[in-house]
């Protein structure tokens, strides 16, 4: 399996500084984007440490090689042992963004979203923190494999809204979860089998405001590469009047084995099939 | 329309549309907003509609009434205005196009926010008994075999369930030409999907072949090999 990715940041035409922070890891697989906020440097301050230290303690845990019980809290067990180091990852970045909130005076109100992808030969983890977003484009369709913890999305999931409404609701950028705002969070994690030509976008709501989820797919479609990718998608933010700083990570998943149609395949099938209607037959005929 | 999201601890609770020209608040049956909480008084807040602004006035309540922290007796409504009264929290949503005007004191609704939780957390603590909150139902996939292999109802406990012949697999299933994962079922934002990973075994979803995945709804047959199998979702019952 081969992983090819690109990540790119830019302020936008709007705010003065830029709170977002991503990392991009081809050797461990770990993708990591985040959106601070909070006034003066704060929100600079919280993504850049929401992704130094899910960065570190992730490495640590993998280097390691710690069981789930001894991430940071509780493991969960619907998930596998990456996916509980991505929690305990998520979970111990929240409670020192938090305690430097309430300790220092400058950093009071800070907080930040995260997103994270995770890609090994075996699973991919998609876990969220906030309303930014985890696309994955497969075959021609794309799909969300985070959940916008905002107070429209939680409108949406209940039926009290549509998701028409919720895109042009005032209340959209509102969030009911972050990083650095609680003592405990809670993220939302996705697993999923990889599968070749997959494509992933990690990106803020600069993107996410501006930029409609076709769109997004059409130009995943047509890129070759994520580098391309990336620049198409930030032309387009630019266009647009860039209100906010847009960050994205695009991740490619190319030559993976065991996933191509040979003849040699389509042969065996052919005969399992052949075989197994056999034995479905025996099966009737001797009860 | 100008609106009011009735909220608690972080939930929402109601949206109330300013369809009148005055919206009372208030613990009493009789009130337009109606709170049913101890905190509350029976009459204890109104909102008048003055040409294209709201005002909102204290009834005369025991424990007050509060805008972003401040305790009012009367006050003109700014878009994103948080009125604060017991422990719930009605936020002011000024939605008619050009009514919204923005104090660089006020919230830039471009900007992304978070709840105040820190406050919600100090309301809540004080609170004896959480009223009902409105969640979604949380549910989790089954899948039940009826292919006569008494393998029974398996609940998909994991976010990513492997099917196949590997003692790794969560759903273990023998069979000559069984990959060692022939398929797995993952959950996702928009609920469970199953894929083919690979093998000889062929994966079928209600009789048609799948190569790469499809989203599982109710009552879904899925075929691989000769397991023949049903998936639906349940309720779950979450401890409190």
């Amino acid at each position: 399996m081969h992983i090819v990715a690109s990540g790119i940041t830019d302020v936008g035409l709007k705010r003065e500084g830029n709170e977002d922070s991503f990392s991009s890891e081809d050797a461990l697989g770990l993708y990591v984007v985040a959106d601070g906020m909070g006034g003066h440097l704060a929100g600079e301050v919280a993504s850049r440490i929401s992704v130094e230290l899910i960065n570190k303690c992730y490495r640590k845990w993998v280097e390691e090689g710690v069981s789930a019980d001894e991430i940071y809290g509780e493991p969960d067990n619907s998930l596998t042992l990456q996916g509980n180091y991505i929690l305990g990852s998520i979970r111990f970045a929240n409670r020192v963004i938090y305690e430097m909130a309430v300790e220092n005076k400058k950093y009071h109100g800070m907080g930040t979203t995260v997103v994270i992808l995770l890609v090994t030969q075996d699973v991919i983890i998609a876990a969220n923190v906030g309303d930014s977003r985890i696309y994955l484009v497969r075959d021609g369709v794309i799909e969300g494999l985070s959940k916008d913890h905002t107070i429209v999305a939680e409108q949406v999931e209940m039926g009290m809204m549509t998701k028409e409404e919720a895109e042009t609701s005032p209340l959209k950028h509102i969030l009911t979860r972050n990083l650095g705002s609680a003592e405990t969070v809670e993220p939302d994690i996705f697993e999923i089998e990889p599968s070749n030509n997959d494509r992933f976008i990690l990106c803020t709501d600069g993107l996410t405001d501006l930029v409609r989820d076709e769109e997004i797919l059409a130009m995943a479609n047509n890129e070759k590469e994520p580098e391309s990718l990336c620049r198409r998608l930030i032309d387009k933010v630019l266009k647009r009047g860039a209100h906010d700083n847009t960050t994205i990570i695009s991740v490619f998943i190319m030559d993976m084995k065991g996933h191509e149609d040979g003849s040699f395949k389509k042969i065996g099938q052919f005969f399992a099939d052949f075989f197994i209607g056999f034995h479905k037959i025996l099966k009737k005929l001797i009860p | 329309m100008a609106r009011l999201i009735l909220m608690f601890n972080k939930q929402v609770l109601k949206e109330y549309p300013i369809m009148k020209e005055s919206i009372t608040i208030g613990r009493n049956k009789d009130n337009i907003i109606n709170i049913d909480n101890l905190a509350v008084s029976g009459y204890h807040a109104r909102i008048d509609k003055a040409g294209s602004d709201f005002i909102l006035t204290d009834l005369q309540s025991t424990n007050g009434t509060f805008i972003n922290d401040k305790k009012i007796t009367s006050h003109k409504l700014s878009h994103g205005d948080n009125i604060i009264i017991g422990k719930h929290v009605l936020l002011f949503v000024a939605t008619e196009k050009g009514k919204v005007e923005k104090s660089p004191e006020q919230l830039d609704m471009d900007k992304t926010m978070m709840l105040n939780t820190a406050k919600q957390k100090e309301l809540l603590s004080k609170q004896e008994q959480p009223i009902s909150t409105v969640k979604p139902v949380e549910k989790i996939g089954v899948i039940s075999f009826i292919d006569g292999s008494g393998l029974g109802e398996i609940e998909l406990t994991k976010k990513l369930t492997k099917i196949g012949k590997a003692d790794t697999s969560e759903i273990k299933l023998s069979g000559m030409l069984m990959a060692p994962t022939s398929a797995t079922i993952s959950k996702r934002p928009n609920g469970y999907t199953i894929s083919f990973t690979g093998g000889m075994t062929k994966l079928k979803v209600n009789n048609k072949v799948v190569k790469d995945n499809v989203q599982l709804n109710d009552f879904d047959t899925i075929e691989l090999g000769a397991y023949k199998f049903q998936f639906f979702q349940k309720d779950v019952n979450t401890q409190a």
